[in-house]
């Protein structure tokens, strides 16, 4: 009992997480229709820059929380602004192979630059050590970023469903054209839609930077994982990502704790029976054609 | 619609990837030719390794600035008197893919006229080629890979194992840790041959010397989280936690496993690892860590002094893996040298069973039965940050275990010349 | 007329080569119901689109209230003054009803009708302010769809086929609301294939085939050429 409540707690916490790296796929996919295969990139970058302010500036942890997003939202704007916005009326396939172009790049480039060894990077000071509750127990740094996350993904659901704001880029999700006629300027706001996904990517490679390896292919494991959550929420689901975020998690643990090398295996197993039973995902709606 | 077709996407591009792997190129020409007593009247050295990928700053292009140096001290040691007058260097990236290395090592052969290609990490990429100079009758002697497979059912004539082996790491590691009183062991390992071959090794290694494996646990590879496994690990209270992950994996590991609290509670030994591991993720998150390395640059003031004209060149400290490209050079022109003549049969006839010692060999032995060079390795822990010096100063050795113990005391019955 | 609200000039529409439209031309002054007659595929809900801007591929000009609407985008036009009202109602379903009258910018701030307004006139949408759009019936929806471009201040509302599907109560309903609407200043270009549902809420009527107005005519001719008119159509 007492190892089946550890691996609760770790898969939870490690959930919070995933819901947090996969709600700016989610987003962008809402807005815009385009699966962004660069999301795995851009965490990435996030975990980069982290490391690199660190490096170079002596900025720690905090700060790279408020900087490296605010760094990525206009890295976003940049490639909505000159990639993305030409292929938005295409097929999405053809978003999506841009996107994927932009992977290889920026991984390319960040390996030149930088290598494919791993950068430094600490647990800020105050964050160190395991929290104990009973007979389970946490490290401190793994809680923060797990109740950090869940208060982020809060936060984006009280905007999408409290504020006007909200209301526009769930109106524009839900069919974009319809809300053009409506007289809202959907254009305007794909471009910050799009900034601010990508945000969130760079958001969680700041969270992940204190225990995960920094390096250039850091994205390219954790895409996958982060299209299963996707699929199996609901593409375009914001609630979706953020409950598969979780599942996944969970799935995850006790597959580590009781399945050991399947651990990974069980949460396509998951999707694949997700995708079976319901093929628009746990939250998402059946297109109608 | 749009999420079907995302998930048919997905896996064309996962399979464009195997499809981009599956191309490799018959190279054909002459062997040989001509009756000077070098084969094209020059020493070609073949350098095939990782130039882009994990083993880049391991070995990667500065080994060819540490055969440079080999191929300088040769030309000083025996001036007007040297066979080998003109020898030249090519080098080229492996990517670690042993399609690649097969391909790259057959127009090395062929189209560049090597005689020998170095270095060569990874254990399949290593395989490849052993298999392509015996196809060739050329050499191969490898520094960076780690199977025993080379001296073992894939070894040949022409191919030697110069630096390590796993046998080494297990055994260095497993068998002396356990009698500095760390008995009992649970061991965590990615699911893929690697992992698997170094569970197998060092659990062998841990029993020898008297310890028990308590738990082996698999992992997937690549994996990022490690937190359940990590306390699943530590569950049965073991002395010792082995570590068999490599390159991002054991990154991603090492700072859980920190993160975890665990650091300095539990002895971490890690299989494979080295010091570029150490140097890029900084010496706090490694220190107290336990591993087997071939050699170190700081190790005694020889070490030391070929490390120094090795950072004037580079600017970095030496890997092993940089010392050991240059012993392989040295030793193979010694071996024209002795010869008289770069026929591959005649250097190896001078190679086997000769006893060397330079500044990485320390009381080695290039046993004849498999091509296993012999000797010293060391068992050595990862320094606290307070005590490290200078940079690239990580490495405390803290048992020097002699060549008739670092290997595989016999030869494996696998091996057939 | 020359206080046209709506001005159509030679409209013509493609779909890819084929042309769906045909120099079509006519208009609508404020206040007044016009009518777009014709069987399916006449082109009668190409010519909304295009007037909206929601399709590519069009010549010829339209104006609103002297204002040229051409290479302008669909949400421009709407904020000009134009009220989107779709066959498929277009109703949001991860918008509450509420959501849904409050989504369109206010184009007009003296013409928007103010919420509580929008409740009195249709109470269904005030009990069902929370629902989410689709949970409504389709009346209702139908409702709803009218009311989202009012409570903007729209001064015309292209409104599409919004009797189809319904009971004759309700279409009764509509056909009130309708002429409530004009009542109140405001426009409507619709299109129907129910005619007698259309002539009673309209003023005058455009009969349109195979992409071209063939007959212009006010209400009290059309109801006495009736019969004539469908079996010319076709309908």
């Amino acid at each position: 009992m007492t190892e089946f409540l550890q691996y609760t707690l770790q898969g939870l916490a490690a959930g919070g997480f995933y819901a947090l790296a996969a709600l700016g796929l989610a987003v962008i996919f809402g807005v815009l229709g385009v699966v962004n295969f660069s999301h795995g990139a851009c965490y990435m970058l996030g975990a980069m820059v982290a490391a690199l302010l660190l490096q170079h500036f002596d900025l720690g942890f905090w700060p790279a929380l408020v900087i490296v997003p605010v760094i990525m939202f206009f890295f976003g704007v940049l490639v909505e602004r000159l990639l993305v916005q030409w292929l938005l009326r295409l097929d999405p396939l053809y978003n999506f192979l841009l996107t994927f172009g932009l992977t290889l790049l920026t991984v390319d480039v960040m390996k030149r630059q930088f290598g494919v060894s791993s950068l430094k990077y600490q647990v800020p000071a105050g964050l160190e050590g395991r929290f104990t509750i009973g007979s389970v127990d946490l490290s401190v740094y793994q809680l923060f970023a797990a109740a950090f996350a869940v208060v982020i993904c809060l936060a984006v659901w009280m905007i999408l469903t409290k504020t006007r704001v909200g209301m526009i880029v769930r109106a524009a999700t839900e069919d974009a054209e319809r809300s053009r006629a409506l007289g809202i300027n959907v254009a305007r706001w794909v471009t910050p839609v799009f900034g601010f996904g990508i945000a969130l990517a760079g958001l969680a490679g700041v969270l992940a930077a204190p225990y995960r390896a920094i390096n250039a292919d850091m994205g390219s494991n954790f895409i996958i994982i982060l299209f299963a959550i996707v699929v199996i929420g609901g593409l375009g689901s914001i609630l979706g990502a953020v409950v598969a975020g979780f599942l996944v998690g969970l799935v995850e643990a006790y597959g580590q704790g009781y399945y050991g090398q399947l651990s990974q295996v069980l949460i396509f197993v998951l999707m694949a029976a997700v995708v079976l039973i319901r093929p628009a995902g746990l939250f998402g709606r059946e297109e109608v054609a | 619609m749009r999420h079907t077709r995302m998930i048919s996407l997905a896996a064309m591009v996962a399979s464009s990837g195997l499809v981009l792997t599956a191309c490799g190129s018959a190279g054909g020409g002459p062997a040989s030719g001509g009756d000077s007593k070098l084969s094209d009247d020059k020493v070609v050295l073949g350098l095939l390794n990782d130039q882009s990928g994990v083993y880049k700053d391991l070995s990667g292009p500065n080994s060819k600035v540490a055969i440079e140096m080999a191929i300088a001290d040769y030309k000083a040691k025996y001036g007007d008197d040297a066979v080998a007058k003109n020898i030249e260097i090519v080098m080229a990236d492996h990517q670690n893919k042993p399609d690649i290395a097969n391909t790259k090592a057959q127009e090395m052969y062929d189209r560049d006229k090597a005689d020998i290609i170095l270095d060569v990490p990874t254990s399949s990429a290593a395989l490849a080629v052993a298999t392509q100079a015996k196809a060739k009758k050329k050499l191969h002697i490898n520094v960076g890979a780690a199977t025993t497979a080379l001296t073992g059912k894939s070894c040949n004539k022409y191919t030697f194992h110069w630096a390590y082996d796993t046998y080494m790491l297990a055994n260095g590691t497993g068998t002396v840790l356990v009698g500095e009183g760390g008995k009992n062991w649970s061991i965590v390992y990615p699911d893929y041959a690697f992992g698997q071959d170094m569970t197998k090794s060092f659990t062998a290694a841990v029993e020898k010397g008297g310890g028990t494996v308590q738990q082996s646990i698999a992992t997937p590879f690549p994996n990022d989280n490690f937190a359940t496994f990590i306390t699943k690990a530590e569950s049965s209270k073991p002395d010792v936690i082995g570590i068999m992950a490599a390159g991002g994996d054991l990154v991603n590991f090492v700072k859980q496993y920190n993160q975890a609290g665990l650091q300095g509670k539990t002895t971490l030994a890690v299989g494979l690892m080295f010091i570029t591991d150490i140097h890029t993720l900084g010496v706090e998150q490694f220190a107290g860590t336990t591993f087997t390395d071939a050699w170190y640059w700081n190790m005694d003031a020889e070490s030391k002094a070929w490390a120094d004209k090795f950072k004037e060149k580079t600017n970095t400290r030496p890997s092993f893996a940089h010392a050991g490209n240059y012993s392989a050079a040295l030793q193979y022109l010694e071996a024209i040298q002795e010869a008289g003549t770069d026929g591959s049969d005649d250097v190896v006839a001078k190679l086997e069973g000769k006893k060397v010692n330079d500044v990485f060999l320390r009381n080695g032995e290039i046993r004849a039965g498999d091509h296993r060079v012999l000797h010293d390795a060391y068992l050595v822990k990862v320094k606290d940050k307070a005590n490290v010096k200078e940079e690239w100063d990580y490495e405390e050795i803290i048992k020097t275990i002699p060549a008739a113990e670092a290997f595989n005391p016999t030869v494996s019955a696998d091996c057939k010349m | 007329m020359s206080d046209a609200l709506l001005k159509v000039e030679d409209l013509s529409a493609f779909y890819g080569e084929a042309q769906a439209l045909r120099n079509v031309s006519l208009d609508v002054a404020a206040g007044e119901v016009v009518t777009l007659v014709g069987r399916n595929g006449a082109g009668k809900t190409t010519l909304l689109r295009s007037i909206m801007g929601l399709h590519k591929g069009t010549r010829g000009s339209v104006t609103l209230d002297g204002v040229s609407l051409d290479g302008k985008s669909a949400d421009k036009r709407a904020r000009l003054g134009l009220g989107w009202v779709p066959d498929d109602r277009g109703i949001y379903a991860t918008l509450s009803v509420a959501e849904n009258l409050s989504l369109p910018p206010v184009v007009d701030k003296a013409a928007a009708w103010s919420l509580d307004k929008i409740y009195e006139q249709f109470p269904v949408l005030h009990e069902r302010r929370d629902f989410p759009g689709t949970k409504l019936s389709g009346g209702e929806q139908q409702m709803l769809a009218m009311a989202r471009p009012l409570r903007a201040g729209s001064r015309l509302l292209l409104l599409d086929e919004p009797s189809e599907g319904l009971a004759p109560v309700i279409v009764n309903q509509i056909g009130q609301i309708i002429r409530d609407i004009k009542a109140q200043g405001v426009a409507v270009l619709l299109v129907e294939q129910n005619v007698k549902f259309a002539s009673t809420v309209a003023d005058r009527h455009n009969l349109l085939a195979q992409g071209e107005v063939v007959e212009s005519l006010d209400n009290a001719e059309f109801q006495s050429r009736t019969a004539e008119l469908l079996e010319h159509l076709g309908m």
